[in-house]
């Protein structure tokens, strides 16, 4: 709150409280009684953000961001979806064990303002093993995965980088079944969709019902996209290696197209 | 401030999630899962991400209306308010108490569902009060109160995690209780085998162990084989069976006929898996049995919940951690409602009004003279009005005109009532019939509570104001039990409500709203210091012994002839839910389920000459709707499928409303049917 308020100079704080025994989203301004913080449960505080902010009209939002927030909130500003000047990143280490449970290969924020820096993961054993399976039994691993999927778009709404106002997960065109669990398509566009955004932050993984191996998906398409392009999104300098135009030059006014 | 995140429970299934309801300039504007939330953790179906959808709409109702001529006209409250109550008053004293019902509502919370059976039983002197769990699990509160003498799910929501079997039957649970089937899911994922019968593939029969297709009403058949299976192979629980139960020799006797080539004539489930599923079920550790409307909405659900209640028994699968018999309640407080006493035999917490005793305490809780004579149930309600014995209705947040079998025969009973008042929160079908109208807050702009369906009571909170003059349904019935009773009704808040039922009701004796804020408490409850109750019948069953009832199989009420040559079985689909009033107000699932389809099988398609999206009409003895074909190799030949969400094209025009003996719930899940070109 201090750190926020005072020496930061916000107006608000975005953070999780303590609120009828639950961890609970919360928004602060100065003077207003937090009762009990807590830092110990990872909810998704980018896309929490992004989804509040056009309801405040003026005044600088401090929020609690771990290292994948400040790669999502990079991206974000890169496409002039988000204002840097109006933010204030108050930044959160992750534990040992949210490490461990992400994979997490980047877990320092850039200022640990709470808690202190644990070492990253090596290697994130669910995507090495699925990419050691033979070719037709990945296929078959995967779609026995997708097979569970109740079509919540919890991996969608949750994401801190999914932002199109028409979503392609909703056009009939690519995704034509009727009822559950929606086709390949559905988790292709998506996989493919984000490449040049995601930032690992596991939220898709973490709020799946049934447990789908969003993550190892995504780390392996990270992978794909450093090998190819040498590009690691959540990188406030770089634009997108996907946003070229056809002489092979970057891009240089849609930046906000996605 | 802003924004504010109002932790709050899901108004859909009764899974129970709780969300946080994302509030920005008093208005419901997203749902953010809650993380640390026992039920849901952290994850919602797509109804839960877009509850907060349909609460701005511009259909609700936000004044009160009466009936002039054919047109519904803008009042006051206390005109309307008056209206009712005088209306009351007539009827009642031309024709008696009896001659009027009420309708509670599982969407309606704890306090109010209290609130409507006391404005029944203590203001207008009847115990005509029911709801809509007569139309879902009436046949469960029945059949498990006789088995095992209580008719709540017999353990909780997270145990399936750690099931080493389950058995899922008549449960699309991955669309219906879709946190609940995805828990299912994690448990098949630790190596749990999973065992579905269900005459449709269901999104979890497709990832299933074992998938088994039966003849819709040939459930008795099944069950019974694999007890006889079980039997034979000598994996029964002989301890369990002679410590804590009574009757297993005369089931014994009865099953022995059902052997699996028997049961394959009756159901069209092969020898072999069900021989499979038998030995699966009975030779695991912890086996769960999970089930819904298509054990329950039949003209025998009693007794099928019977014998699935003797399947966990023989094989000692009660009373322990993810194993027992669990109905999987389809409304957000079916549970609640019921627990309320919002039925026509039961008063709070499951007492009789029948009993002498029991009934003298709510005389002297309630301060006046109690009717002595049960009350009439729903179904029979519309039969009652068609032949005059009913006069008048008052509803709160039910739409019959779209839940109940044979809607023809429902809109000819409501046009022979005298009266009909309806509280609601959109201009239903029912509402357009009404003689007065109340506009009512929805779930995010009250308080109370909900009871999940693993006995879990959850608080519902106020997020936002209720639009123009609505106003919540716990307040209305106060209004009228003021009117028409004059004391009883003085209560500031929800809270005070629980507080009485609590009282009157030991199941929820320890329960109150210092507890509800800060833990998830399970009933029963008996006292403040008690922690709740997560698994029932540990040590004894609340009846003392379990009772084992020799079932017989019976056909169902209908069955298909060569005029009505296909079964129709209806339930609900992922992205809808009832009767519509909220979902198809929602965009995001009124886009991926728009409109209304049955559901038909591949070969059946083939030769009828209908192709995929074809206007098709259905016609069964009682209605014709008309709506498009989706041809599907996931249904079994010779049966078809109608959501009944959509109005246009409702499928209870053809449902029939032949009754359950002991339980009057209806058999939506069989009725004959006759397909063709529209």
């Amino acid at each position: 709150m201090r750190l926020a308020f005072e020496e930061r100079g916000a107006d608000y704080l975005l953070a999780i409280k303590e609120a009828h025994g639950q961890a609970a989203p919360v928004l602060l301004r100065k003077g207003d009684d937090a009762g009990t913080m807590r830092f110990d449960v990872p909810y998704q505080m980018t896309m929490i953000l992004t989804n509040i902010s056009r309801f405040i009209k003026e005044g600088r939002i401090a929020v609690v961001a771990r290292r994948c927030d400040e790669r999502a909130i990079a991206e974000l500003v890169k496409r002039d979806l988000l204002n840097h000047d109006n933010l204030v990143v108050i930044g959160l280490a992750c534990s040992e064990e949210q490490i461990r449970e992400c994979r997490c290969t980047d877990p320092c924020p850039s200022s640990a303002d709470i808690g202190h820096c644990a070492a990253p993961a090596k290697e994130d054993q669910a995507a090495s093993s699925i990419q050691s399976m033979p070719l037709p039994d990945r296929l078959d691993y995967w779609i026995d995965q997708f097979r569970k999927c109740n079509k919540c778009f919890g991996c969608t709404l949750n994401c801190p980088v999914c932002f199109c106002d028409d979503c392609l997960l909703e056009e009939k065109t690519f995704t034509p079944e009727k009822g559950i669990p929606p086709g390949l398509a559905f988790h292709l566009i998506r996989a493919v969709h984000l490449a040049d955004k995601c930032v690992e932050c596991g939220e898709c993984e973490r709020s799946c019902p049934s447990d789908i191996p969003l993550l190892a998906l995504r780390k392996m398409v990270n992978q794909d996209m450093k090998r190819m392009f040498n590009y690691t999104s959540g990188d406030p300098e770089r634009r997108s290696p996907l946003l070229t135009t056809l002489e092979g030059d970057p891009m240089e006014d849609d930046g906000d197209a996605c | 401030m802003p924004v504010d995140y109002i932790l709050t429970t899901c108004p859909y299934c009764g899974t129970g999630c709780n969300f946080f309801l994302q509030v920005a300039d008093g208005r419901a504007v997203g749902v953010v899962p809650c993380k640390t939330d026992e039920t849901s953790a952290g994850s919602l179906c797509i109804k839960g991400y877009n509850a907060h959808a349909f609460v701005n709409h511009s259909d609700r109702l936000t004044h009160p209306m009466i009936r002039e001529g054919d047109q519904l006209s803008k009042a006051t409250w206390e005109e309307a308010l008056q209206r009712i109550a005088s209306e009351m008053k007539r009827i009642s004293d031309e024709h008696g108490p009896d001659a009027i019902m009420v309708l509670a509502s599982a969407k309606c919370t704890n306090e109010e569902n209290y609130l409507i059976q006391k404005v029944a039983r203590a203001a207008i002197g009847t115990n005509n009060v029911d709801h809509c769990a007569r139309l879902c699990h009436a046949s469960t509160v029945a059949g498990l109160l006789q088995s095992f003498g209580s008719g709540a799910m017999t353990n909780t929501i997270p145990e399936f995690e750690n099931a080493d079997c389950i058995l899922v039957t008549g449960s699309n649970t991955l669309e219906a209780h879709p946190l609940i089937g995805t828990r299912i899911l994690k448990a098949r994922d630790k190596g749990a085998k999973v065992i579905v019968v269900d005459p449709r593939d269901t999104p979890l029969s497709r990832v299933a162990t074992i998938s088994m297709r039966q003849e819709s009403g040939s459930d008795v058949a099944w069950i019974n084989g694999m007890i006889n299976i079980i039997i034979s192979e000598k994996l029964h629980d002989e301890e369990f069976i002679a410590a804590r139960t009574t009757g297993f020799d005369e089931l014994r006797e009865i099953v022995k006929n059902y052997t699996p080539e028997r049961v394959k004539s009756l159901t069209g489930i092969p020898e072999d898996d069900l021989v499979s599923a038998a030995k699966m079920y009975a030779s695991a550790d912890k086996a769960m049995i999970a089930y819904a409307m298509g054990i329950t909405q039949h003209s025998n659900g009693t007794n099928l919940v019977r014998a699935l209640a003797n399947l966990a028994m023989v094989t000692g699968n009660v009373g322990r951690e993810s194993t027992g018999v669990n109905p999987l309640r389809g409304q957000c407080n079916v549970q609640g409602a019921c627990d309320a006493g919002a039925l026509p035999n039961l008063y709070p917490g499951y007492q009789s009004v029948e009993d002498a005793e029991t009934r003298s305490k709510f005389e002297h809780a309630w301060n006046r003279k109690l009717s002595e004579k049960k009350g009439m149930a729903l179904t029979n309600a519309f039969d009652k009005a068609l032949t005059g014995e009913v006069k008048a209705m008052l509803i709160f947040g039910e739409n019959p005109m779209m839940s109940d079998p044979d809607i023809g025969h429902v809109e000819r009973a409501i046009s022979k009532l005298e009266f009909m008042a309806v509280i609601d929160i959109f201009p239903t079908e029912t509402v357009k019939l009404a003689d007065v109208v109340l506009p009512a807050a929805c779930y995010a702009e009250k308080n109370g509570t909900f009871t999940a369906t693993d006995r879990a009571v959850r608080a519902v909170r106020k997020a936002v104001d209720p639009p123009g003059d609505a106003r919540p349904d716990w307040q209305i019935a106060c209004d009228l039990g003021r009117l028409l009773a004059g004391d009883g009704f003085d209560f500031a808040s929800p809270e005070q409500v629980l507080a009485e039922m609590a009282a009157v009701a030991p199941i929820y004796g320890g329960i109150d709203y210092e507890r509800i804020e800060e833990e998830m408490v399970r009933w029963p409850c008996p006292s403040k210091d008690h922690p709740g109750t997560k698994v029932l019948h540990t040590e004894s069953f609340k009846i003392g012994k379990g009772v084992f009832a020799p079932i017989e199989h019976t056909p169902p009420a209908e069955e298909t002839s060569d005029e009505y040559p296909l079964i129709l079985t209806t339930g609900r689909n992922l992205f809808q839910f009832h009767t519509g009033t909220m979902t198809r107000r929602s965009a995001k699932l009124q886009r991926e389920a728009a409109g209304p389809y049955v559901e038909i099988n591949t070969e059946d398609a083939r030769r009828l000459g209908i192709i995929d999206d074809a206007s098709v009409r259905i016609t069964s003895r009682r209605g014709t709707i008309t709506l498009a074909a989706r041809v599907t190799q996931w249904i079994r030949p010779g049966t078809i499928f109608i959501p009944f969400h959509y109005a246009e094209a409702a499928a209870n025009r053809l449902t029939n409303n032949a009754l359950d003996p002991t339980a009057q719930i209806p058999e939506y899940k069989v009725c004959a049917a006759r397909l063709e070109k529209a």
